[in-house]
């Protein structure tokens, strides 16, 4: 074992990387009950088989976060109800209480996994050794779970260009604004209820990142993801330009 | 691509050229419940957004016919355009033409600094569909008639004139050089880098035309008459002037008016400049938070040069590389430009439209 182990950690390393831990699996949690919602709302029994194991992936995400955590004491704060989690939380079951497959799709495969896709990679690449690997692997899991449902909107796009564009702006601004307000440089709407003490958005330096990076990266891969599906331009940059930063 | 890039006829690269321009964009689209962002907020966030399309354009021409464009952002920072970024850039604007690819627009231009990778031919660019331009042959037109007709305006003969070139050896400097051979009683070049000045101004002298150069911008100003400015560059300082010169702001950005010694006895207008006779729409429409000209529908000449070959059927690359552009395919260009309905755009600076007597 090397690295992360045999290195000593500061008291701020210690903390921020405990912080980056909880939200890591504050998400995975978030994205499994999404995916277990989502399957209440699919008739077709292979499609809602296939809901049961993407939530069964998150769920081995978390997992994997867990024992790591776990194995390092990190000091490690789960709340699935917080400002932020547990808003995106309640806009997605309202979708799901709708049998909105779509919107369901898009805000937990769209949105929230480009964000977990690019923090990831990210965190991932600044922390290096064991703790770098294993978000880097989740991240390239996430990145198929992307994928995978980019093809099948893209497809819903071409059906009826206008209906489908007006529905993801519609979901955009319910959504993109509380994850834009959660990874602002300050806190907007207040304390995420995740991170131990203040937001680990100001200490992210002592792991050699800061917050304005990391949410550049993430609107960068979400942008890239709409270009994908076939959003044009014109309206994606509306979509960022009008969000909160 | 997207769900409505089919049937481009051309696309247009593009920077913005300063904070103020990107802000008015951004808080123009906010509404009232959203608030403002200020410059910084907006800093943070504008050079992470990938390129795409801001809006579409509905081109039309003096013939009656019509086409239809996209332009596409680049998001390289205003501030961030001299030589120390050119990695970052470079990258920026291959993103960008790959995204241009993708709309499948028959010719795109590649405006202001965005030229730089064709000028050097760091990419290829002949797969796919699109072809690319510099636009910057239909510039250095737009920008030495626009010479000619202040001179022509202010009863200045260029026979007699010496006329200052700043960037002579960049590929709009040497085309601007090359068209105003033996038309003006004396050339003045300046650029940084001795050797390709050197050999610029040996070709022109073997050719009859009396030429002085220097590095040092400062020993051919007070000389005069006529200064063309297209270097890339921020900080070039201009001080004693000759009284009565005529200054051609060209390059990116058009700063030139903040950075003059003397105001009084300068006429300069920012050249390079044309304006659509039949006009354009913007889908959507931002020219009222967007559009910042003294007068309506002035394009730069680089943009146009892909309008005017889109309304010709000519996709093909027309200026590419470094040094190519020659005087014939300059009238060549203007000529077209003209049976288009696209003309110089009138002469202006910060201060607005050229007024009777126009210092600066
Ligand atoms: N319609 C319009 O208004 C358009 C304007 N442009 C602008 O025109 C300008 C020139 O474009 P282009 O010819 O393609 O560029 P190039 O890079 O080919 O040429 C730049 C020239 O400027 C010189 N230069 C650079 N820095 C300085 C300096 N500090 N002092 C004096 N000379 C300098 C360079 O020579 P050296 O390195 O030796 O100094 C070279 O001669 C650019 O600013 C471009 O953005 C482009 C397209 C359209
Ligand atoms: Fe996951
Ligand atoms: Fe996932």
């Amino acid at each position: 074992m090397e690295t992360m182990k045999k290195e000593f950690l500061t008291v701020e390393k210690f903390n921020v990387i405990s912080d980056v831990f909880s939200q890591a699996i504050t998400g995975e949690l978030i994205g499994m009950s999404n995916f277990a919602s989502l399957a209440e709302t699919i008739e077709d029994p292979n499609e809602k088989m296939e809901a049961v194991e993407h939530a069964n992936s998150e769920r081995m995400h978390a997992k994997a976060f867990m024992a790591y955590a776990k194995e390092r004491g990190f000091k490690i704060n789960i709340n699935l109800n917080g400002q932020y989690w547990g808003n995106v939380r309640k806009q997605f079951l309202s979708y799901a209480h709708k049998f909105d497959f779509i919107a369901c799709l898009i805000i937990q495969e769209v949105m929230l996994e480009t964000f977990a896709i690019s923090m990831y990679t990210d965190v991932g690449n600044a922390l290096g050794g064991e703790a770098g690997r294993l978000f880097l692997r989740i991240a390239e899991e996430e990145r198929e779970h992307l994928e995978h449902s980019s093809e099948f909107l893209r497809n819903e796009l071409i059906e009826d260009p206008n209906a489908f564009i007006n529905k993801f702006e519609e979901i955009h601004f319910n959504c993109m604004t509380i994850l834009s307000e959660f990874s602002a440089s300050t806190d907007i709407s207040g304390h995420c209820g995740v991170c131990s003490g203040s937001c680990m958005k100001l200490s992210l330096h002592h792991i050699g990142l800061d917050i304005v990076t990391i949410r550049g990266n993430a609107l960068a891969l979400y942008a890239q993801a709409l270009d994908e599906i076939g959003i044009p331009g014109e309206k994606s940059i509306v979509w960022i330009a009008r969000l909160p930063a | 691509m997207d769900s409505t890039t089919s049937g481009l006829d051309f696309a247009v690269l593009g920077h913005q050229d300063s904070w103020e321009n990107i802000s008015d964009f951004i808080n123009g689209i906010r509404t009232s419940n959203e608030g403002e962002l200020t410059n910084e907020k907006i800093k943070e966030i504008f050079s992470f957004i990938p390129p795409r399309t801001l809006f579409r354009m509905k081109v039309r021409s003096n013939t009656g016919a019509e086409i239809k464009g996209t332009y596409i952002e680049t998001f390289i920072e205003p501030d961030k355009l001299d030589s120390s970024f050119l990695r970052v850039n470079i990258a920026k604007v291959r993103n960008a033409v790959s995204y241009a690819k993708k709309t499948k627009a028959k010719i795109a231009t590649l405006g202001g600094f965005t030229s730089i990778v064709l000028e050097g031919n760091l990419d290829p660019f002949s797969d796919g569909e699109t072809r690319f331009t510099t636009g910057n042959t239909l510039t250095a037109a737009f920008i030495v008639k626009g010479i000619e007709k202040a001179a022509r305006d202010r009863n200045v003969n260029l026979k007699e004139s010496s006329i200052l070139i700043v960037g002579a050896t960049g590929d709009i400097g040497i085309a601007c050089t090359n068209f105003l051979k033996n038309k003006a009683a004396k050339l003045l070049l300046s650029a940084r880098n001795y050797l390709r000045l050197e050999k610029l101004a040996v070709e022109l002298i073997n050719d009859g035309q009396q030429v002085i150069y220097s590095v040092n911008i400062q020993d051919l100003i007070p000389e005069a008459d006529i200064i063309i400015c297209v270097a890339s560059a921020t900080g070039i300082q201009l001080s004693n002037l000759k009284s009565g010169v005529i200054i051609c702001d060209a390059g990116y950005p058009k700063n030139l008016e903040t950075r003059l010694e003397q105001t009084k006895g300068v006429h300069l207008f920012h050249g390079g400049m044309g304006q659509i006779a039949g006009g354009y729409d913007l889908e959507p429409d931002y020219s009222g938070t967007f559009y910042r000209y003294a007068a309506p529908h002035i394009v730069h000449g680089c943009i146009l040069e892909a309008i005017v070959l889109a309304f010709e059927n000519r996709f093909e690359s027309y200026s590419e590389g470094k040094g190519k552009i020659t005087t014939d395919r300059m009238e060549e260009i203007y000529n077209l430009s003209i049976k288009h309905g696209i003309d110089l755009a009138p002469f202006y600076n910060a201060k607005g439209l050229w007024s009777q007597d126009q210092n600066i």
